[in-house]
C-alpha cells in the first residue's frame, strides 16, 4: 500500500523532472522563433565547463552604460538593458532602467560593476558551446582573423520580453562551425597549421 | 536494544537453555519479544557499494559522453536527445519501486543515477540553447529536482549530492551573504531523512557516509555564508558548529561502535582541539579582523538573516553544552566548551591579547590531563596516547613561541612540570588507594 503511493508519487516527480528541461527548451524556441535579431560583436575565448563541456566564452565589447544620475544602482541588482543599433548595424548597449522599457528590445542583465560613472554588466550572452575540438580551434581562428584585420566577430541573438537566446556565431562574415570544418580539412589556408 | 546486543542475546539463548537458566518457552517468549534480527552479511554491503559506484561511474560517463557537444545533429534532434538519460533513469527507477522496493543497493543504485541524469539533461539543454552561465540557476534547478528522491526510494546518495550540490551553490554566492545564506534553509531539507537513515541499522556505511558528506559540506558553507557581517565571528561559529557535530555523535540513537563509524564525534572532536590549539597563538587574536575575508559593510535588515543563523548555531552549541553539563556527562561537555571559552575570549581580548592566550592554553593542558586520567582509569591507552599527543602538541608549540619572553616561558614551563608532576603523585596515590 505505501509503495503504491511512492510510485504514484515518484510518477508526479518524474512529471515534474520533464516538464522543467521541457519549459527550458520552449521558452528559448519561442524566443527563437518570434524574437527580435540582433548581432553583438564580442571576442571568443576557448573554455571549459565539466559538466556541459567545451564552449568558446564570448567577451561583448563595450559592455557598459553610462550612469544614470540621481539614481544609485548597486553591484549585483538585476536591471533592464535597452539595445540600440549603431552605424554598421550592430547592437549597442545605450542605456538602463529599473523598470522594464514600454517599448524597444530590452535584456535583462545584472550589473557586475560600477566605476567611473560606468555601469558595467553581466550580459547573459557569454556562452557558445561547440565540440570539444572545436572550441579551441575557433578561438585560434578568431585570433588569426583579429590580427590579419579587424575585430569582426559577433554572434546573432534574439530577443524577446527582456530574455536572450544565442543563434549563431560569425568571425570573418561566415559561421564559426563552417570556418572550423574549413580549418580541419585545410589547415594551411587559414594559416592554421600546427595547431591541431 | 541494538541490534548487535540481540544476537548477541541470541547466541546465549541455546546455552542459557541447557544449563537450565532459562526455559525453552522463556526463551521462544525473548525471541518473540525482540523478533527476528536481520543479519546484513557482508555480501549485501558489497552489493550496496557496487551498485553506487556502477550508476555513479555510468551517469557521470554519459554526462561526459553529452558535454563532447555533437554538433552535426540538428537542434531539434538535441532537444529530443536531451530527455533520453532522463527519461532511462526514470524508468529504472520505477522498475525499482514496483518490483525491488524492499532492496537497499537496487534503490540506491537506480537514485544515484537518475540524480545524476536530471543533470545531463539540464546540461544537454543549456549546451544547444548557449545558456549563459549563471551556474547558481543550473545547480539550483538540478537539486530541487532530485531532492525528492531521496525520500521517495530512502536513498541516501541523492542526499548527498544534494548537499554538495548547495554547498557549491553557496559558494557561488559566497560575496552575497544574503544569498549564500539561504544553504541553511536548503539544508534542513535533509534532516527528516538524517534522522531516519540514524535510526535505521541497516548499515552503518549509509550513516557514516552521509555524516561525512554532512560535516564537509557545512564547514565549506559556514564558512560561505556566515560571519560576513560581524568581523572576528568565525571565532564563535566555527567551535559552535564543530561541538554540535561532537555532541550530535554522542547521542544515544548512534549505537554503533568503532571511531570510523562515529564521524561526527571523530570529526567533532579533531575540529575543536585544531581550533583551540590555533587560539592558543597570539596572530589569530591580533589580526582577528582581518581574516574575516569577503567582510561587507551589511546592517539592518540585510544583516539579520545571518544574525539569526549565528544565534541558532550557537544556542544550540550552548544548550548542548548544557544538557551534557545537567547530565553530568563532564568528559564530554569538556571538549564541548571551546565555543563558551571563545565567545569569553572574545569578550576579554579587548583588554588584552594575553587573556585568550591564558584562557586556552589552560584549556588545552587541563582538556589533555582529563583525557590521560579517563584513559588511565578505563586502561584505554588509545585515549591516554591522544591525551598524550595533545599535550606534546601544545608544549612543542608554546617552546617555539617567540612571543613569549625566555624568563617567562622557562618559568611557566617549570610550574607547569611542578603540577604535572603533583597531578602524577596524586594519580599514583589514588590508584595506589584503589588497589
Amino acid at each position: 500500500m505505501k509503495n503504491r503511493l511512492m510510485i504514484r508519487l515518484f510518477l508526479c516527480l518524474a512529471l515534474i523532472q520533464l516538464v522543467v528541461p521541457l519549459s527550458m527548451i520552449a521558452r528559448r524556441e519561442f524566443v527563437l522563433r518570434d524574437g527580435a535579431q540582433f548581432k553583438f560583436k564580442v571576442a571568443p575565448v576557448d573554455s571549459y565547463d565539466a559538466f556541459r563541456g567545451r564552449y568558446v566564452a564570448l567577451r561583448i565589447d563595450e559592455n557598459y552604460v553610462p550612469a544614470i544620475k540621481n539614481e544609485k544602482i548597486k553591484r549585483g541588482q538585476a536591471v533592464f538593458v535597452v539595445i540600440n543599433l549603431d552605424a554598421q548595424g550592430f547592437a549597442r548597449l545605450s542605456e538602463v532602467t529599473t523598470g522594464r522599457p514600454r517599448r524597444g528590445s530590452y535584456i535583462r542583465a545584472n550589473v557586475s560593476n560600477v566605476y567611473n560613472d560606468k555601469i558595467y554588466l553581466d550580459l547573459p550572452i557569454d556562452r557558445y558551446y561547440m565540440e570539444e575540438k572545436s572550441a579551441p580551434l575557433a578561438e585560434k581562428i578568431y585570433q588569426r582573423y583579429s590580427q590579419r584585420d579587424k575585430k569582426d566577430a559577433y554572434v546573432v541573438v534574439r530577443i524577446k520580453d527582456g530574455f536572450v537566446v544565442i543563434e549563431s556565431l560569425y568571425v570573418g562574415g561566415q559561421k564559426i562551425e563552417d570556418m572550423v570544418k574549413q580549418g580541419m580539412k585545410n589547415p594551411n589556408r587559414l594559416g592554421l597549421r600546427g595547431i591541431r | 536494544m541494538n541490534k548487535a546486543s540481540i544476537r548477541w542475546l541470541y547466541q546465549e539463548l541455546p546455552d542459557l537453555i541447557a544449563k537450565g537458566i532459562l526455559t525453552k518457552e522463556a526463551a521462544d517468549k525473548i525471541q518473540q519479544h525482540y523478533g527476528e534480527v536481520k543479519n546484513v552479511t557482508k555480501t549485501t554491503a558489497t552489493l550496496i557499494i557496487l551498485g553506487i559506484l556502477g550508476s555513479l561511474l555510468i551517469g557521470l560517463g554519459i554526462i561526459l559522453l553529452l558535454a563532447h557537444n555533437w554538433d552535426q545533429f540538428s537542434r531539434f534532434t538535441r532537444a529530443v536527445l536531451s530527455f533520453m538519460p532522463l527519461v532511462l533513469g526514470q524508468c529504472i527507477a520505477l522498475w525499482v519501486l514496483k518490483n525491488r522496493p524492499q532492496s537497499g543497493a537496487f534503490k540506491e543504485g537506480s537514485a544515484t543515477f537518475l540524480s545524476l541524469m536530471v543533470g545531463a539533461s539540464i546540461s544537454l539543454i543549456s549546451q544547444t540553447y548557449n545558456i549563459s552561465a549563471d551556474a547558481g540557476t543550473f545547480i539550483l534547478t538540478w537539486m530541487f529536482l532530485i531532492i525528492p528522491i531521496t525520500y521517495l526510494m530512502q536513498a541516501s546518495l541523492p542526499a548527498a549530492i544534494y548537499l554538495i550540490g548547495i554547498t557549491i551553490w553557496s559558494g557561488i554566492y559566497w560575496d552575497n551573504p544574503l544569498k549564500a545564506v539561504l544553504f541553511w534553509p536548503l539544508a534542513a531539507i535533509i534532516i527528516p531523512h538524517f534522522i531516519w537513515t540514524l535510526r535505521q541499522e541497516i548499515y552503518v556505511l549509509r550513516t557514516a557516509v552521509l555524516s561525512f558528506i554532512m560535516i564537509i559540506c557545512i564547514s565549506f558553507a559556514a564558512s560561505f555564508s556566515l560571519g560576513k557581517t560581524w568581523p572576528g565571528s568565525w571565532i564563535i561559529i566555527f567551535p559552535s558548529i564543530y561541538s554540535i557535530f561532537y555532541f550530535l555523535g554522542w547521542l544515544k540513537i548512534n549505537k554503533t561502535t568503532t571511531n570510523w563509524q562515529r564521524p561526527l564525534r571523530l570529526v567533532g572532536a579533531v575540529g575543536l582541539f585544531i581550533f583551540a590549539f590555533q587560539f592558543t597563538f597570539r596572530y589569530v587574536w591580533q589580526y582577528l579582523g582581518a581574516y574575516s575575508y569577503g567582510l561587507r559593510d551589511f546592517s539592518g535588515i540585510s544583516a539579520l538573516p545571518d544574525h539569526i543563523i549565528t544565534i541558532a548555531v550557537v544556542s544550540t552549541a550552548a544548550l548542548l553544552f548544557y544538557s551534557n553539563i545537567k547530565r553530568k556527562h563532564l568528559d564530554i561537555a569538556l571538549f564541548g566548551a571551546v565555543p563558551l571559552l571563545a565567545m569569553i575570549a572574545y569578550l576579554v581580548k579587548e583588554q588584552s591579547v594575553v587573556f585568550p592566550l591564558l584562557i586556552f592554553n589552560v584549556y588545552l593542558f587541563i582538556l589533555s590531563i582529563s583525557r590521560i586520567i579517563t584513559g588511565i582509569r578505563s586502561s584505554n591507552l588509545a585515549v591516554v596516547n591522544v591525551g598524550m599527543l595533545m599535550l606534546a602538541l601544545l608544549i612543542i608549540a608554546r617552546f617555539f613561541d617567540s612571543d613569549i619572553s625566555f624568563i617567562m616561558k622557562g618559568l611557566a614551563f617549570i610550574i607547569v612540570g611542578i603540577g604535572f608532576l603533583a597531578v602524577n603523585l596524586k594519580l599514583a596515590r589514588s590508584l595506589g588507594g584503589a588497589k
